[in-house]
């Protein structure tokens, strides 16, 4: 895929802060009729439902019609989070609008929505002062017009549930926009508006059902994989056997031909070296399509990472690690570790790894691209990051990114996967060398997995020195790993302190808020690992290694002083200086993370006795970014069986602090499955690289957590007044590390590699 | 379909006399027109018979006409095409009398002297009583449509398709006695013996054969290999956990499945669905009881069975997926259908009754698992899905390795292997 | 060519043989609610009724499923309120809901088997179908919701 350059998005900024602008950049509509290119996930196909004759837009972000029927614009994909009914209720609470009046329209790419980017746990946090506004400005626009009919101050009447009221007088909303209204709002005005205080709120913090559940639950919900358009083909693809640098050497398709609905079978021409040798069978049926996929015999040139594998990738980590000219260093403050080292009266040093990951989320990617009868290039998908997207479909294309719209359906996982639009290209391409007719993509599970943009492995050093009260000094972190960010958005890159610019989502969490005295953090880019697959952003990103690290080695730190762990963290956890927080997220600092591991504790009873062989664990992280942390802390109940080396997690309780909780029960839906996620690729997931490829290919080998393997889940929110934080990905990351802190309590031994499987654990046993 | 034809020509020849048994003379054609004669009971008579007696499974091509033949048989001695019996005058049965369809029910005499090949069981079919066969030909003779379709050339090499040889075989091997009642037993018992012994020929497939192809009376019903399959022991030596009582081979016939041992799969799916079916449940249960004998099952409760038990008890407790490779396939892939819960549910099969666990050869089981169950297979209308596309043989010999092991059987040698070659054999085709 | 029933009524597709039920469902008849996971019978997203049985229809050549009575995610019940769904709607079990037409068919046919499961019989009957989501504490809440309510309105009408 072509990197991004600096002048696609309007993200002014090369800092992580560049991703976050966007949600006000204004632009003129090219003339899509919204209806078509935009999707319902609450009717049953889809369709955005016609507007009644008059319609208002007070901004950018939504509409009232002469029906008071309110549609609300959400840029963000749906993959889970309900996000449209998150964002749409912000809305709604200072519109006062009545939520029964509320349908939410997940839009297509044009420009004028901006950055169009879902990720980073940032959709609430991001969304949540911009709507709020924007619903403060209808209603303000609102008010103001009743006021006119009845000759009144717009401060003498109210706005409730979609109507406005004056003594006995009242006017809906949509009697108001049928009368006529186009008050706009400046800027400047929209900041000046008053919100209301949080005690009042009355649909965030509450229950509120998410508008896209009932299709979820009836077959209706309308996925990338089900789009569907008049005259298409299908494609299945056969991939080459390196992600870079493979080219088609010859195709044999004669065996295909006795297939009833081949077609044919095209080597894709790609300009914008997203999809290099790939090889896609036209067939007039999907099933037809893959049946003759498995009779072209294709010959490649392979790319150079055919002989690469997992443990070149860990070689080359630890090598680039001794290389102290290597990576970025992060700001933390004072990072001259030097002296303290040198001083220090004991010191700890360990290495941790983490294994390749694969995002596998159920719905396989796909796409349906084709050009339509106004010369658009039109993509059906389901897509994270529109704005990303499209610079590779040009390229890719050779047109412009104002001839594509990628129409968004609703993701089957998203989990950072589709961030990275790759899988849209091939099915472009295809249409492209058809001339522009319907072509359907649709990655069987094998390819899905070969082609996913997996959470690289990483390697990282910690050091700790500590003075002769045992006090620690210094604190260092060295992570070596693919970055994703490097590979596909260098643009969005901070420099380091020394100038070498780093990926912010590789790193983030070692830069953490414990008080350490010195502190290093440094960033290696894995330039091996960077060239032989596509490292991608997965659910939660770094912080899925650093935290691993930093918890695990907060550990071995605590028994290196004969502390607990838990007073062990929480005695430097203080929030002074950098610590301390800022307004409006923030705020609190290691002062929030203190308090959830102490709930975590006291949820799994902290300090009481344990079985044999069974041992609690805690640890707790900030997800996803100094920035936006929210607050998690994990407890765990863990059972060892020393002879064949499984490890049981009886009990998985988590404390999450991420400020005002906007969507409780999708806040919790959220935590349950992010913490799964964490424990599936503590103990069940994980593959590696065998000569340039993923070594699973399907469900069979590649096995994420089952409902059998699920243990007791408790998740409890700390209530709070801070601006939302996000939480699609937080409680992914204290997981792994409570579990292995778990174990050492469970049996005395340290497993400082993921995953953990039971052969780890009987090696560490017999070592011990 | 059955398997046996082979000749030992030291045998045969020189036997002086052998000339004058072999020899059979034609019967004169007749002219279809003159069967009028039948009564309407009788042909419905015939209806019911003949359905019993499979006549349509082996004598009907996958996608071919009624009873027009040509339904390929797969024996190890080659490749058999079944006739056609349809009354079409050049192709089929169209031209012989009841008394040539007698001889070739009762001896394996064509019509024109020749011999047919033992495929066709006619020393069942011998035991059947007049009526009966003279029912079945006058269903054939009025209700089937004639379809004009010659015999494809059998694949039998040289000298196993010298039909006279046929014949050495029958005097040497043939059990051709008629049908006896056996007075120390009941009606019902009798009922069932004569259906099973002779029109529902059950021992074709599950009497074990000897050398040369012929049923080993000595060990009747003791199972066989069919098909590529097996079809299990009738009688007490069947390793099925529980046993088989009257009351399960009813459910078993009468349905395709037996909630306490295992369904109706590959060969003997159409024996149940597109066989038994037609008979009344009276004679379904004769057959029953008579089975039920075989089998030395008697009257017995199950429901405290120590055997069901533990089977019960063995699937709460699966291994964990990530040591035990073929329950984690198992898991993700069979259980959601095969976990029955504390009580037995029909259509959730508890695998480990079924005696595909407990044979000695795996085909069953590998059968199974590659091609899965029809709708009109096993449960009418229920199916199992296939995973010969989904699954590699090691995927296969994985699960059932695990399988074998959880039903506390010795594991079967040379799994992997034994999946492939039961995947490269020709699929069963009805 | 094949023939069969589908949620009620009589469909024939003009498809091979060999052909996976899923595709034919879903391409050749419209009925895009059967998910798409893994084609190898280890994820449960195409998971139908056959027979009243739940089938995975990603390995289920069309041609074993001649005339049999399928029933998808759409026909599960006429307004989408089958007691599963109920549970499923009132604990907000869906996250993306790619699984849940799977988990939904899955969890119906248990409930018919097993009215009032225990954990280790949920866990055993549902453990073949994967949500990434990781939804499955809702999972398991929604399947005692669903099996409570179904007792509860048996209760009330063998009292009415
Ligand atoms: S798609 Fe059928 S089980 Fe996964
Ligand atoms: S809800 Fe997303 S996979 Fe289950």
């Amino acid at each position: 895929m072509r990197k991004l350059g600096n002048t696609h998005t309007g993200a002014t900024g090369v800092t992580r802060r560049g991703f976050l602008i966007g949600m006000t950049a204004a632009g003129v509509s090219f003339g899509f009729p919204r209806t078509w290119a935009a999707m319902d996930p609450a009717t049953p196909n889809g369709a955005v439902l016609p507007d009644a004759a008059q319609v208002y837009e007070p901004s950018l972000w939504y509409s009232i019609d002469s029906a008071g029927k309110i549609k609300v614009n959400i840029i963000r994909a749906e993959m889970g989070q309900h996000v449209g009914t998150s964002i749409a209720r912000i809305l709604a609470e200072e519109l006062e609008a009545d939520w029964q009046d509320i349908e939410i329209i997940h839009v297509d790419s044009n420009e004028k929505w901006g950055l169009m980017v879902t990720g980073g746990s940032w959709s609430v946090s991001q969304s949540w002062s911009v709507y709020r506004q924007a619903g403060a400005a209808g209603k303000t626009a609102l008010l103001e017009a009743a006021a006119k009919q009845w000759n009144v101050s717009p401060s003498k009447c109210q706005a409730i549930k979609g109507k406005i009221v004056y003594g006995n007088n009242t006017l809906s909303y949509g009697e108001l926009v049928a009368k006529g209204l186009s008050r706009q709002f400046s800027e400047d005005e929209l900041k000046a508006l008053p919100l209301k205080a949080n005690k009042d709120l009355s649909l965030v913090g509450h229950h509120v059902t998410s508008l896209d559940i009932v299709n979820k639950t009836n077959g209706n919900a309308l996925f990338g994989i089900d789009a569907k358009i008049e005259g298409m083909v299908y494609a299945c693809p056969i991939l080459p056997p390196t992600r870079n640098g493979s080219s088609v050497a010859s195709i044999d398709d004669s065996a295909a031909k006795s297939i009833k609905g081949y077609q044919q079978t095209l080597a894709l021409d790609d300009p914008s070296e997203t999809a290099p040798g790939w090889v896609m069978v036209i067939a007039s049926s999907f099933y037809a399509a893959q049946k003759a996929a498995k009779k072209v015999k294709v010959t490649w040139q392979a790319g150079a990472a055919a002989s690469v594998s997992e443990a070149d990738f860990m070689a080359e980590g630890r090598k680039l690690i001794q290389d102290p000219k290597q990576g970025a260093i992060l700001d933390t403050g004072s990072h001259d570790t030097d002296t303290a080292f040198t001083q220090a009266a004991s010191s700890l040093e360990q290495e941790y790894l983490t294994h390749t990951v694969l995002h596998a989320q159920m719905e396989p990617l796909n796409a349906l691209a084709f050009l339509n009868s106004d010369k658009i290039w039109e993509v059906h998908s389901g897509c994270q990051w529109q704005s990303l997207t499209l610079p590779s479909l040009a390229a890719a294309l050779g047109v412009t990114e104002k001839d594509i719209i990628i129409r968004s359906y609703l993701l089957g996982g998203g989990f950072g996967r589709r961030l990275n639009g790759d899988y849209t290209v091939p099915a472009a391409l295809a249409s492209k060398a058809l001339g522009g007719k319907p072509v359907k993509m649709v990655l069987m599970r094998p390819e899905d997995l070969q082609f996913d943009s997996p959470r690289s492995s990483s390697v990282q050093l910690l050091k700790m020195a500590f003075d002769q009260d045992k006090k620690v000094s210094a604190m260092e972190h060295h992570a070596a790993a693919g970055w994703p960010t490097k590979v596909m958005v260098p643009v969005f890159m901070p420099k380091g302190t020394n100038g070498e610019s780093y990926d912010p989502f590789s790193i983030s969490g070692a830069d953490h808020w414990y008080s350490v005295g010195a502190q290093k953090v440094r960033a290696i880019s894995n330039e091996l690992a960077n060239s032989s697959f596509r490292p991608g952003w997965l659910r939660s990103v770094g912080p899925g290694w650093t935290g691993w690290a930093v918890e695990s080695f907060m550990d071995e730190a605590a028994h290196h002083v004969g502390a607990d762990p838990l007073t062990f963290r929480l005695d430097h956890l203080i929030a002074e200086g950098r610590n301390a927080g800022v307004e409006p997220i923030s705020i609190g600092g290691a002062a929030r993370q203190a308090a959830v591991l102490k709930k975590a504790a006291a949820m799994i009873g902290w300090g009481q006795a344990q079985a044999p062989d069974t041992g609690l664990g805690i640890a707790s992280t900030f997800g996803q970014e100094r920035d936006m942390p929210t607050w998690v802390a994990v407890a765990v109940q863990v059972h060892v069986n020393k002879s064949n080396g499984l490890v049981t997690v009886q009990k998985l309780h988590v404390a999450v602090d991420a400020g005002i909780i906007v969507d409780p029960d999708g806040a919790e839906a959220q935590c349950q499955g992010a913490a799964l996620w964490g424990l599936s690729m503590a103990l069940y997931e994980g593959t590696e690289f065998v000569n340039g490829k993923i070594k699973d290919a399907n469900f069979d080998t590649y096995t994420p957590l089952r409902l059998s393997q699920t243990p007791e889940v408790k998740v409890e929110f700390i209530p709070s007044t801070a601006a939302p934080a996000g939480l699609g990905e937080p409680a992914t990351t204290p997981v792994a590390p409570a579990i292995a802190n778990a174990i050492f309590n469970a049996v005395g031994v340290r497993l400082r590699s993921l995953p953990m499987t039971p052969n780890d654990v009987k090696a560490a046993l017999a070592k011990a | 379909m059955h398997k046996g034809i082979i000749i030992s020509l030291a045998l045969i020849t020189g036997v002086g006399l052998f000339g004058i048994y072999a020899w059979h003379s034609p019967i004169e054609p007749i002219n279809p027109q003159q069967n009028s004669a039948f009564t309407p009971q009788e042909i419905a008579l015939g209806k019911t018979l003949a359905s019993a007696g499979y006549c349509g499974t082996c004598h009907t091509a996958p996608d071919g006409q009624q009873y027009a033949g040509n339904y390929q048989m797969h024996t190890e001695f080659g490749t058999i095409y079944t006739s056609n019996i349809t009354p079409d005058e050049k192709t089929g049965i169209g031209s012989w009398s009841l008394k040539a369809f007698e001889r070739a029910m009762r001896s394996g005499v064509s019509r024109d002297g020749h011999h047919l090949l033992p495929a066709f069981p006619y020393e069942h079919f011998n035991k059947m009583s007049a009526e009966d066969i003279k029912a079945i030909y006058a269903y054939i003779m009025t209700s089937i449509p004639a379809v004009n379709q010659v015999k494809e050339e059998n694949g039998i090499p040289f000298p196993l398709n010298i039909r006279w040889l046929q014949a050495g075989w029958k005097l040497l091997f043939a059990d051709t006695s008629e049908f006896a009642k056996q007075s120390d037993k009941s009606e019902d018992w009798n009922r069932g013996a004569y259906l099973s012994e002779g029109l529902a020929h059950c021992g074709a497939c599950h009497t074990p054969r000897n050398a040369v192809g012929a049923e080993d009376y000595d060990n009747m019903y003791a199972g066989a290999a069919i098909d590529g399959w097996y079809a299990p022991s009738l009688t007490a030596s069947n390793p099925a956990p529980l046993p088989w009582r009257a009351e399960d081979f009813y459910e078993y016939l009468s349905t395709g499945n037996s909630t306490y041992h295992d369904s109706a799969g590959g060969p003997m799916a159409p024996v149940v669905h597109a066989g038994l079916s037609a008979l009344s449940s009276d004679d379904l249960m004769a057959i029953s009881l008579y089975f039920a004998d075989k089998a030395g099952s008697g009257e017995q409760n199950i429901e405290n069975n120590e055997a069901l038990l533990s089977a019960i008890n063995a699937q709460q407790a699966l291994p964990d997926l990530r040591l035990d490779k073929g329950a984690n396939l198992y898991a993700a892939a069979c259980q959601s259908c095969h976990y029955s819960g504390q009580d037995m549910v029909k259509g959730r099969p508890l695998l480990a009754l079924g005696s595909s666990l407990h044979l000695d050869e795996p085909t069953n089981l590998i059968n199974v698992i590659l091609d899965g169950f029809r709708a009109d297979q096993g449960i009418h209308g229920v199916v199992m899905p296939a995973f010969r596309q989904a699954f590699t043989d090691e995927d296969i010999a994985t699960i059932a390795a695990y399988l074998r092991q959880s039903a506390g059987e010795k594991a079967w040698p040379n799994l992997i292997s034994k999946v492939g070659e039961v995947r490269r054999q020709p699929q069963f085709a009805h | 060519m094949a023939t069969f029933n589908l949620n009620g009524k009589t469909v024939t597709a003009d498809v091979e043989s060999d052909t996976p039920l899923l595709w034919v469902i879903r391409d050749e008849l419209g009925f895009t609610g059967t998910k798409f996971g893994c084609g190898i019978g280890t994820c449960g997203a195409c998971t139908v009724h056959v027979g009243g049985r739940a089938t995975r229809s990603c390995i289920t050549p069309v041609v074993a499923v001649e005339g049999a009575n399928i029933t998808t995610i759409e026909g599960l019940s006429v307004d989408g309120d089958h007691p599963v769904q109920v549970a499923w709607q009132a604990l907000q079990v869906p996250q993306c809901g790619y699984c849940q037409s799977g988990q939904i068919m899955q969890a119906a046919s248990l409930l018919k088997d097993i009215p009032n499961p225990t954990d280790a019989e949920i866990d055993a009957v549902m453990s073949g179908n994967l949500c990434r989501c990781m939804t499955y504490v809702r999972i398991r809440q929604a399947i005692h919701d669903a099996a409570a309510a179904t007792t509860q309105a048996e209760k009330e009408n063998n009292n009415a």
